[in-house]
């Protein structure tokens, strides 16, 4: 091959051809440095969180200080993390290799969308340096029009990132629609395709909504006009509805890219034909409409009324049915394959074990009868863990570890990986499933002493079980720090791979086809589609690299 | 790959036209009567129309490539999956619970016209004040 030293990495160089760059590798690879950043923060703020929590008693930290790390710990993690990191970063990255294009449909969009995330960043921080936010995530009137903290300063925030993230949803549909090579049907896209255009179609239809329920909130903050509050003619409730009517489907703007990953991973760690492609990918379809019709199972104590409390209950259930089909699907993938304990595929097995107790205590809360004595307790705190960290988090890691070499060309040291895997595991499962316990014996969320709860006995258990998650979260925050350490340490000059390296033998084009890293305009020449993304029964392809 | 340009005649334009200021004259008209708040609905029907019919014939929808007029459907009924089930909260608020239905300023009249309680949910009366089980205050 000619020009194989040519890689987008290196050409061309100095900081201005990053920062203004068309090119949707590095754009991708911004947004994963950004989006690692932020992760970093937040997870900061939540080891403080678990070390004020290992006693009863304030310490540390004033309740007023805790009341701004959790805000600050979920908007972070959710706005500035999740949401962004799998679709902006490995979606960027992967998606034109995938589709074996020179690019996304729209590149000046796509910087466009970076520019954006980057400006709603700012402003978190500049909420950050003056104080904070108290508030929760949520952002719940009546509170939020009332608190001294910079609500203002956090809701511009994530209104500017909404957009980010609609413009980064709209381009990957046009570039799916439009810029697949000769040849490559929907049905021999890769499942991480699908996943990537379920969740663009979740942003661009959900998010408008978050941004319109932002400037409701700040419009009622700055001229007090009565949408929220019923002084006014208002209705705090109806806050509720715009909030969810997002962040429901939100939630699987989160995870749908994640079930993506593992869609990957699998069958190539498994070295087995994908079971049921089509079922995956209709599911992600089915996921991301359904999850646009339950969003009240949020509000079951908000005295929203009984009508809408079954409605939203009954409608709840169903999202179980394709995400099972997901499950399932993954798990006869691997049935009679030959399954290897790679750092990636240990990511995806964790995640379908954690992510399956995510998805099932999440049906135990979309029933309003329990729910009632749950909400707001640590059992929600466990569920969202288990699905968010457990389930994208993880896969995110996995997805981080599979497509590394393609990224940079360089293998970081498996042995720690896999190390670190098994560490993410058990401090992962440590720390939050004493939580669902906690949740069940009536330990509220966002408490930041738990000492005048109750009786000494019952404070005495919180604090045993309070201890055990702290301790364990150490061992996660530890596991997921050495973990990126390796990957970052991969990155030194006197590691290389071959570029024409396909360390794990797969199938899909970004493997196939060009080199690690990818040539700046990816492909040498168009691309020529010879087999499904999935064919492990028809060619055979060995891994390049041995352990 | 150039698509055919459509060029509407200048009769639809007046036609349309014509039909949206008719439409405002019914909007102002209809504010007139009295419907309850079936008011609001009329107003938002011939508004939805009107916006209809603009997206049609002025914005070419009807000569687009069909998905356009996918996307623009497809938001109406998005549109009417958010206003409709939250309907189904703030229509039937109170059908079981009725202390709920009423908005909270309303809402403190609502109270004053119930029996005094204390923190415990006691009558205030004199004589039943201090219960015999009611040992719970540290
Ligand atoms: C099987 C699918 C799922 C079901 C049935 C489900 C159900 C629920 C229910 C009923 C609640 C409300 C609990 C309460 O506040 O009392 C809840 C909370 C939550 N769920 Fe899920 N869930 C599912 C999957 C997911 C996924 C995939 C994610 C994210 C990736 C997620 C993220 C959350 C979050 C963040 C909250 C808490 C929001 C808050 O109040 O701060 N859930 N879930
Ligand atoms: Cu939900």
């Amino acid at each position: 091959m000619s020009g194989t030293n040519q890689n987008y990495l290196t050409h061309p160089k100095g900081i201005m051809s990053w920062l203004l760059t068309l090119d949707h590798k590095r754009i991708g690879l911004m947004y994963l440095f950004g989006g690692l950043f932020f992760f970093f923060i937040g997870g900061l703020l939540a080891l403080g969180m678990r070390y004020a929590l290992a006693t009863p008693e304030a310490d540390f930290v004033t309740n007023d200080q805790y009341n701004s790390m959790y805000t600050l710990h979920g908007a972070i993690m959710i706005f500035l993390f999740i949401i962004p990191a799998i679709p902006g970063a490995l979606g960027n990255i992967l998606l034109p290799l995938m589709l074996g294009a020179k690019d996304v449909a729209f590149p000046r969009l796509n910087l466009a969308s970076f520019y954006l995330y980057t400006i709603g960043a700012i402003f978190f921080i500049y909420v950050m340096i003056s104080g904070g936010v108290d508030t929760g995530w949520t952002f719940y009137t009546p509170y939020s029009t009332e608190s001294h903290t910079n609500v203002m300063g956090t809701t511009m925030g994530v209104f500017i990132i909404g957009f980010s993230s609609i413009l980064t949803g709209l381009n990957f549909i046009a570039t799916v629609h439009k810029m697949r090579t000769p040849g490559l049907t929907w049905y021999k896209l890769p499942l991480f395709v699908w996943a990537l255009y379920g969740t663009s179609l979740v942003q661009i239809t959900a998010t408008p909504v978050i941004a319109i329920t932002m400037v409701l909130l700040m419009l009622e903050r700055l001229l007090g006009i009565g949408i929220f509050d019923p002084a006014l003619g208002g209705d705090p409730v109806l806050f509720q509805h715009f909030f969810w009517f997002y962040s429901h489907p939100a939630v699987y703007i989160m995870i749908l890219p994640a079930f993506g990953i593992i869609s990957e991973i699998i069958p190539v760690h498994s070295r087995k034909k994908v079971w049921g492609y089509k079922f995956i990918a209709y599911s992600t379809l089915s996921i991301a409409f359904i999850g646009f019709l339950v969003w009240g199972h949020h509000m079951f104590t908000s005295g929203q009324s009984v009508l809408s409390q079954i409605i939203f209950s009954f409608i709840t259930y169903f999202v179980g049915i394709p995400t099972g089909v997901k499950i399932f699907s993954w798990m006869l993938t691997m049935y009679r394959g030959q399954v290897s304990f790679t750092p990636p595929m240990l990511y995806a097995l964790s995640f379908l074990f954690l992510f399956t107790i995510g998805g099932l205590t999440g049906i135990f809360l979309g029933a309003v009868a329990l729910d009632i004595h749950l909400h707001d307790t640590y059992f929600v705190v466990a569920h969202f863990h288990y699905v968010m960290q457990g389930g994208t988090i993880v896969a995110f890691l996995g997805g981080l570890h599979h497509w590394w070499p393609k990224s940079f060309g360089k293998m970081y040291n498996q042995t720690i990986a896999n190390i670190c895997a098994i560490g993410v595991f058990i401090g992962f499962n440590g720390t939050f499933f004493p939580q669902f316990l906690l949740g069940l014996r009536g330990m509220p969320r966002r408490y930041a002493t738990y000492d005048a709860l109750g009786s000494e006995e019952l404070v005495a258990q919180y604090a045993a079980t309070h201890g055990s998650s702290t301790f364990f979260s150490g061992i996660l925050g530890l596991s997921i720090f050495i973990g990126v350490m390796n990957l970052l340490w991969s990155l030194r000059k006197s590691n290389k791979l071959d570029p024409g390296t396909n360390p794990w033998g797969a199938l899909t084009m970004e493997w196939t086809h060009t080199t690690s890293p990818p040539h700046p305009h990816n492909f040498e020449e168009e691309p020529v589609l010879e087999h499904g993304p999935y064919d492990y029964d028809k060619v055979i392809v060995q891994p390049t690299l041995k352990k | 790959m150039s698509e055919e340009h459509h060029i509407t005649p200048l009769k639809t334009y007046l036609l349309v036209a014509g039909t949206l200021f008719f439409l405002t004259a019914v909007t102002v008209w209809a504010s007139y009567i009295d419907l309850g708040s079936f008011n609001i609905v009329l107003a938002l029907l011939i508004a939805g129309t009107k916006a209809g019919i603009v997206a049609t014939f002025f914005m070419h929808l009807l000569w687009d490539d069909k998905k356009n007029a996918t996307i623009f459907v497809g938001s109406l009924m998005f549109l009417a999956i958010f206003i409709g089930i939250t309907m189904t909260d703030t229509e039937f608020r109170g059908a079981v619970n009725p202390e709920i239905k009423d908005p909270i300023n309303k809402r403190a009249a609502f109270y004053n016209s119930l029996p005094l309680t204390d923190d415990h949910g006691y009558p205030l009366d004199k004589e039943k004040n201090h219960h015999e089980g009611d040992k719970d205050h540290h």
